[in-house]
């Protein structure tokens, strides 16, 4: 059972992502009153991809997408979905905090090879960027575990669904505002979509991935966004018992971001910071100063 | 539109996917780029057939050449289509990259782009509306569907000649060659 | 006010004023820089652009310097915007002329593409290297004698087609 749960977890973390991916286009579309394409429209781009055959750069150019994408896809073996959690038991926040950075520094290795000056623009900014949301996001993990008096994943979500979810409860509270503040900077959607964007720097780091390249950027981009909004429907709204009220609060926060995507502009790599690193470190440091007062 | 028959997708997925999941980079030289936005945007909304616009050639498979070609432009253009991973389509719009069009005696102008790379097709007018654009995608729907969008095999085999022609009216290419040339030692 | 000034300080000048807020000056090819560096003094900094006119029957070419004030307010007794265009006309053989690149540093490209287009010569000027053009031409191709129709039928006529007639 236990290695039925080790090899289906990554498959059903692939699956959410693509599906999210394309959920994403077609809302996006209906949003702008387009019709869209339909939903499994990401998986026939990677089934293209796939069957060609595309230029690469280097061994680093290989190893580094190989890397990032096995990063990701052992973080989905940390992250409970629902009571399939395989190894949740071991490591807990601290292990996945750790992996979050393989994901990006993966792909800085890998795009780095390529030498491109967009590439090279873009791992910068998405360096950066993850700069920016890792203090009010390290602030709000810190909360979390001196709140519950746990390191361990599973004990959080556990302890939630006595409690009430986390966002809701009183000391909390800052907290989880500061979360969904900095949200839509650790899914790369439109406000911080500094780093993919195609306008200005042609579409960043992936600029010299094609072919199989892609499909496998592709997908690690689909992880990184599962993981995102797993990571935070676990801490924040309660994890769930069941797989489907998972999935559910999944697909909730999925349509937040995805709003927001559809209805903000683009903002530059500086004003990301600036907005980062002021209100929602700010409201994440109250919170910790709130959780240490109240819960001594 | 067969895009939902599922028995043409295990059939043959490659080809399915390769219809249905055309990425463009569009060189917009000329007046092309005037029809584009609208036929990508919600009017027309090319993205329901599967059509995006990517930003590089490397992820692109289908090379849409919208308006006249100019010598500095067709040095690029080359360049980018060499680029862009196989199996490739191109398209020219406009009457222009046909036979010169309105620039039929323009001293920097080429008149026949199919001479310098591969065009599986070409969409007549001066512009072309994007419901042409849309037509020539259908088009080329069918020629995928029948192996007969077969430019980027062309430009393998008669890499030679083509690349003859580039160096004939640009001069020296400052690119190496892409595939081997015959006939030299 | 302007056209008094001008008529007063430079000899062999024709100033013309059809159109309201257009002045046509024409003076002979000496002239020109210091006709140039007065309307500069005078508040008239913006080099719009230099073209080129080819009179092929009067073997000469026509060279059009346009000039403005970039705000009206820096010209002191200027009503509205006033537009200078100061012609000057050399030789059509082997044309040379001197850059006014010291005057205006904005003439570099201008003065680039005329040596591109029509083959004027500027001395002085620091780098006349190709701009626009891909190919060499013998005869610049905005001159009036190069016949683009046979141009084209040289070049472009004479690149074989790859795939033969018979393409389907």
């Amino acid at each position: 059972m236990h290695i039925i749960e080790l090899i289906f977890s990554p498959l059903l973390a692939l699956l959410i992502g693509v599906f999210f991916l394309g959920l994403a286009r077609k809302v996006m579309a209906r949003i702008q009153w387009r019709y869209g394409p339909p939903v499994t429209q990401p998986l026939i781009d990677i089934i293209r991809l796939l069957s060609q055959k595309s230029a690469s750069h280097g061994v680093a150019f290989n190893i580094g997408l190989v890397m990032s994408l096995a990063g990701s896809l052992v973080i989905t073996l940390f992250l409970p979905f629902g009571k399939i959690a395989p190894m949740s038991n071991s490591g807990g926040m601290l292990v996945i905090l750790y992996l979050m950075l393989i994901g990006p520094l993966g792909m800085a290795i890998s795009s780095g090879e390529s030498a491109n000056p967009n590439a090279s623009i873009g791992i910068s900014r998405k360096l950066l960027l993850a700069m920016g949301y890792e203090l009010p996001f390290l602030l709000v993990v810190l909360a979390l575990m001196t709140a519950y008096n746990t390191t361990s994943i599973t004990e959080i979500v556990s302890l939630q669904r006595d409690t009430g979810w986390s966002m809701f409860t009183f000391p909390l509270v800052l907290s989880g505002i500061a979360y969904l503040l900095i949200l839509p900077a650790m899914l790369g959607v439109r406000p911080f979509e500094v780093v993919n964007a195609p306008q200005e720097i042609s579409s960043g780091p992936l600029v010299e991935y094609g072919g199989p390249y892609l499909a496998l950027a592709t997908l690690q981009h689909a992880l990184a966004f599962f993981i995102g909004i797993s990571l935070f429907v676990n801490l924040m709204w309660g994890g769930a018992a069941n797989p489907v009220i998972f999935f559910l609060k999944m697909l909730v926060v999925f349509f937040l971001g995805i709003f927001v995507n559809a209805v903000f502009p683009r903002l530059r790599i500086d004003q990301a910071i600036r907005y980062l690193w002021r209100w929602p470190s700010l409201i994440a440091f109250a919170g910790l100063i709130l959780v240490c007062v109240t819960g001594s | 539109m067969d895009r939902n028959q599922l028995k043409k997708w295990f059939q043959n997925p490659v080809k399915m996917a390769h219809k249905y999941s055309l990425h463009v980079v569009y060189f917009c030289t000329g007046c092309g780029i005037i029809e584009i936005p609208p036929s990508i945007t919600a009017r027309w909304d090319a993205e329901r057939f599967g059509i995006i616009p990517v930003a590089t050639p490397r992820q692109a498979s289908l090379f849409i050449i919208a308006g006249y070609v100019s010598l500095k432009t067709l040095r690029s253009i080359i360049r980018t289509y060499e680029q862009m991973p196989e199996p490739k389509f191109t398209v020219s719009l406009g009457s222009c990259p046909i036979n010169g069009g309105m620039y039929y005696d323009s001293y920097n102008t080429i008149k026949h782009l199919e001479k310098y790379i591969p065009v599986d097709g070409m969409i007549a007018g001066c512009m072309p509306r994007p419901e042409a654009i849309f037509v020539g995608v259908t088009h080329l729907w069918t020629l995928i569907d029948k192996d007969m969008a077969d430019g980027y095999k062309r430009y393998r085999s008669n890499y030679s000649a083509y690349r003859a022609n580039q160096e004939k009216i640009l001069g020296k290419l400052e690119w190496p060659p892409l595939f081997p040339i015959h006939g030299e030692e | 006010m302007l056209k008094q000034e001008l008529e007063t300080t430079f000899d062999n000048i024709t100033i013309r004023m059809e159109k309201k807020n257009q002045l046509e000056l024409s003076i002979t090819k000496d002239g020109i820089m210091s006709v140039l560096s007065f309307l500069k003094n005078k508040g008239y900094d913006h080099l719009h652009v230099i073209s080129c006119v080819d009179w092929i029957d009067d073997k000469q070419l026509e060279l059009v310097y346009i000039l403005s004030a970039y705000m009206k307010q820096d010209v002191p007794g200027e009503t509205e915007q006033l537009n200078i265009l100061l012609k000057t006309r050399i030789g059509r053989d082997d044309p040379k002329y001197i850059t006014s690149i010291a005057l205006f540093p904005a003439a570099e490209p201008y003065e680039r593409e005329i040596h591109e287009m029509f083959g004027v010569d500027f001395l002085g000027h620091p780098r006349l290297t190709p701009l626009l053009l891909e190919r060499d031409y013998d005869i610049p191709p905005f001159r009036k004698d190069f016949d683009t129709k046979q141009y084209v039928d040289d070049v472009f006529g004479s690149v074989p087609s790859v795939e033969g007639e018979d393409k389907n």
